[in-house]
């Protein structure tokens, strides 16, 4: 599994990167912002997930999400919001503009299992 | 503010993140027990919510302390150095999820600004502090302060 970490803070592309490996994925792109991670997209990047931060300089996570939404060749990446937007009408936003999960920081490893898990992402080795 | 957000639930935010983020234990951020010493040498991080309420959400320790809690976040040994843009990252990034769900707690929606980092706290023209809570991670201290610049109600001010 390929995964994409978009998140403007470098500590937390690490902490979400460690979790997704740590859950058989394959060491994660990164990326700072959404543009960032539209570029990398745009350029061939292949990726099954992306987790998404809200809030971002450049290009929010809102923004990534309808503009992969709007391209069909994107159609197959599944796209979680990782973000500290917590309120009832932010994770409806997000969900109508085509994310397909979202998870609350903070989290545990665990919370992003159990997630992925919903999703059919997590590989059948991680099942306990 | 104080009726909108209790000092007992912006404690519970900062232990929750602490426990999920840091420690993944709830018991290692506690309330500060005797006098407070002086932080020399300190490092604050803060991030401004904007809406129909707005104010500030702070963490302030002391250097020393904010690079254990960047070592741990990034996984590193208790030896290893720590970049200055690392350590701002993290810090920053704790005060940011500590600020979106003291956010989340608030009536009516608003926005959540960009996390800073800095050896002082700039002025927040008209913020009051409405919640001081130090706490003590491993013995350490840390402080968690709110403050508000358009309250709801002024009676709400403490």
């Amino acid at each position: 599994m390929k995964a994409l970490v978009i998140d403007d803070s470098r500590t937390m592309r690490r902490i979400v990167a460690r979790a997704l490996e740590d859950l058989g994925f394959e060491p994660p792109l990164q990326a700072e912002h959404g543009r960032d991670a539209l570029d990398q997209l745009e350029a061939g990047a292949e990726v099954d997930l992306a987790c998404i931060d809200w809030n971002m300089p450049v290009m929010d996570g809102l923004t990534f999400v309808s503009q992969v939404r709007a391209n069909p060749a994107w159609r197959h990446i599944t796209l979680m919001m990782v973000t500290t937007e917590a309120e009832h009408g932010q994770i409806v936003r997000a969900l109508a503009a085509g994310a397909h999960e979202y998870l609350i920081k903070p989290f545990t490893t665990d919370a992003i299992r159990d997630k992925l898990d919903l999703l059919g992402l997590v590989p059948a080795e991680e099942h306990v | 503010m104080t009726a909108t957000v209790e000092r007992d639930q912006v404690q519970a935010i900062a232990q929750e993140v602490f426990a999920a983020m840091i420690d993944g234990d709830l018991g290692l951020l506690l309330p500060w027990d005797g006098d407070l010493p002086t932080i020399d040498d300190a490092l604050v991080a803060w991030v401004d919510l904007h809406g129909d309420w707005s104010g500030r959400a702070v963490l302030v320790t002391a250097n020393d302390t904010a690079l254990d809690l960047a070592r741990v976040l990034l996984d590193l040994d208790p030896r290893d150095d720590v970049s200055r843009d690392d350590l701002v990252d993290a810090l920053g990034e704790i005060a940011n999820v500590v600020g979106g769900n003291l956010k989340s707690l608030l009536p009516t929606p608003g926005t959540l600004g960009l996390p800073h980092v800095g050896d002082e706290l700039p002025p927040l023209d008209g913020a009051v502090r409405a919640h001081h809570l130090p706490l003590s991670w491993r013995g350490r201290l840390l402080v968690v302060d709110v403050w508000v610049t358009t309250p709801l109600n002024p009676k709400e001010i403490p």
